[in-house]
């Protein structure tokens, strides 16, 4: 950056002058070293104070994931699909067996497709806490960083006692799931969810309704309906930009077609809006676990299916927390697909991110985008 | 260090100020064998065990149970371990898991950028050989390939329990470490 005002002097230094393009505008790197950043780089042109561009550079975590699901079989490559988004391992599962399910022609039992719902939702509410502690995090709202993560643990607890792990559950298998549910766990789900609702309440008043998180958010980082929809975002983003979009609602899969929940949006397409949104999709989560557990079927969870996927082309596809995450998958009747393309939430969102940071300031950078829910390794696989 | 000795000259005050430098360096090194007998070293390396900052720099997956260590139930900042932003005022970098291609050169960049002392922890079985990524294309096959490590803490992701057990185990380490260690 070179803010001398003459322009006609001689530049020993090498610096550009004033006129020439880039001259007055500093540019910033921002990560993978972070506060504001995750595991990815944000490269950040600055006029003074405001944002005239920022360009992800992301692929630090790149794994290879498509490549490594066609060297194993079908069960082995269930924990390697689910890595990519560990706290939202059991969404990601569901986009795998639906595929496979579709190749093979094998239809769950309902009990099986309601416990998948289970998890799910689970999943899904651990998933938006967990956004929302880091978001705290970029606030420096320290009180948020530790509420969300204390009261997800409730949630890993039921997870931990229902698939024996904390976050990896890999209990969604094709046919079904691994296991039923142990003794208790409705009474104890139920208790927990309705908690949780109350401390949603908590949570209203100690942050929702904050000046320092409403002044920093609303309004800020706006991104229009019409953009939301032409650059493809799906999921929290595409709602919090007014667009009535939910797999769950629109393509009913698993046990979703039997279940009764709203999707929420909310108009404004601002950081406060999309914050908003995984609040209230928070609720309904909530408010759909304990539904599952009194509609819950009896009978078995699983039902007998070959570990091979047949010859032909299948499309699985999923609402998972941050968006539509969805598998193509190529089979030659081995055990391992022959190919498979593997789009998730993050990765559609990314787009957004150089949208919703134009002409934001440096200062609302970290929340700006976090808003997006961008999860760097779901997005690199 | 140039390895050519300079030129000896004959202005009184530059010999001055070489027989000086001797003199400083024979007393840094007297000054160092003070600091590293029993109780004084052992006054600094309490110092050093609950003061563990780690840096914040993420991998991968394992972030996940980090985060949840440093959470609320968990708490890693009973520990003295705090996730700290700048990397000059950090003594800790924990990875988190599956280190690509891409992120080894930071990792060792911000690891060149810290200062002694500085400890690493191998959090995850990606970190400590490959994991569950063990072949793929793109990944680093364990930190120990480009960093020294104190601490290796295995699982998939290990759960916040195993990573609060690796940080007292390398509170142990230091605990019986030397002030200077190259010295
Ligand atoms: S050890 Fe497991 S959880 Fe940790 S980074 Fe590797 S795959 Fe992810």
């Amino acid at each position: 950056m070179t803010t001398t005002d003459k322009p006609t002097q001689e530049n020993t230094l090498g610096s550009p002058s004033p006129d020439e393009p880039g001259a007055q505008t500093l540019t910033l790197s921002v990560g993978p070293q972070h506060s504001g950043s995750g595991h990815m780089r944000l490269i950040v042109e600055l006029d003074g104070d405001i944002i005239l561009n920022a360009q992800p550079d992301p692929g630090y975590v790149h794994r290879g994931i498509e490549k490594i699901i066609e060297l194993r079989n079908i069960i082995r490559s269930i924990p390697v699909i689910e890595r990519p988004s560990i706290i939202d391992a059991s969404n990601l599962n569901h986009a795998w067996v639906r595929a496979i399910e579709e190749l093979q022609g094998v239809e769950p039992p309902a009990r099986g497709q309601y416990l998948r719902c289970l998890l799910n939702e689970m999943n899904r509410i651990m998933s938006h806490l967990y956004w929302l502690s880091i978001y705290g995090v970029f606030l420096g709202h320290t009180t948020m960083f530790m509420w969300p993560l204390g009261d997800r643990e409730l949630f890993i607890d039921l997870a931990e006692s229902l698939t024996g792990a904390r976050i990896t559950y890999s209990y969604l298998v094709p046919g079904g799931v691994r296991r039923d549910l142990p003794q208790g766990f409705a009474e104890e789900a139920i208790k927990r969810t309705e908690y949780f609702e109350k401390r949603l309440d908590e949570y209203e008043n100690i942050f929702f309704k904050n000046p320092l998180f409403t002044s920093r958010a609303k309004g800020v980082g706006v991104l229009s309906r019409q953009k939301a929809i032409e650059l493809g975002t799906t999921g929290p983003t595409l709602r919090g930009s007014g667009v009535d979009a939910d797999l769950r609602k629109d393509e009913p899969y698993a046990a979703y077609g039997e279940l009764d929940f709203k999707v929420h949006t909310r108009p404004d397409g601002d950081s406060y809006s999309r914050v908003m949104v995984h609040v209230d999709e928070m609720r309904e989560s909530s408010q759909l676990i304990r539904q599952i557990l009194k509609k819950l079927p009896s009978g078995p969870v699983r039902r007998k299916a070959p570990i091979v996927v047949p010859r032909g082309e299948a499309y699985g596809r999923v609402e998972s927390a941050r968006g539509e995450c969805s598998f193509y998958m190529i089979g030659e009747g081995g055990d391992k697909p022959y190919r498979a393309r593997y789009i998730t939430g993050s990765y559609r969102n990314m787009a957004a991110i150089s949208a919703v940071l134009e002409g934001v300031r440096l200062a609302d950078m970290p929340t700006s985008w976090w808003s997006i829910d961008y999860w760097p390794v779901e997005a690199d696989r | 260090m140039s390895a050519q000795k300079p030129v000896q000259s004959d202005d009184p005050i530059e010999l001055l100020a070489d027989s000086l430098n001797v003199w400083v360096g024979k007393l840094s090194d007297i000054v160092h064998k003070v600091i590293d007998t029993e109780p004084i070293r052992n006054v600094i390396n309490w110092a050093r065990m609950y003061s563990l900052w780690p840096v914040n720099i993420t991998t991968a997956c394992c972030s996940a149970e980090f985060g949840a260590a440093s959470g609320a139930r968990h708490d890693l900042e009973r520990f003295g371990v705090l996730p700290y932003g700048s990397l000059r005022q950090s003594d800790l970098i924990v990875i988190e898991g599956t280190i690509t291609k891409k992120m080894a050169k930071r990792l060792r960049m911000i690891y060149d950028q810290m200062a002694i002392p500085r400890y690493v922890i191998a959090m995850g079985d990606c970190a400590i050989s490959g994991g569950l990524f063990h072949d793929s294309y793109s990944i680093v096959n364990g930190a120990h390939e480009f960093l020294p490590v104190d601490v290796y803490v295995p699982g998939c992701p290990p759960r916040p329990e195993a990573l609060e057990h690796g940080i007292i185990m390398l509170q142990e380490k230091i605990r019986s470490s030397k002030v200077y260690p190259q010295s």
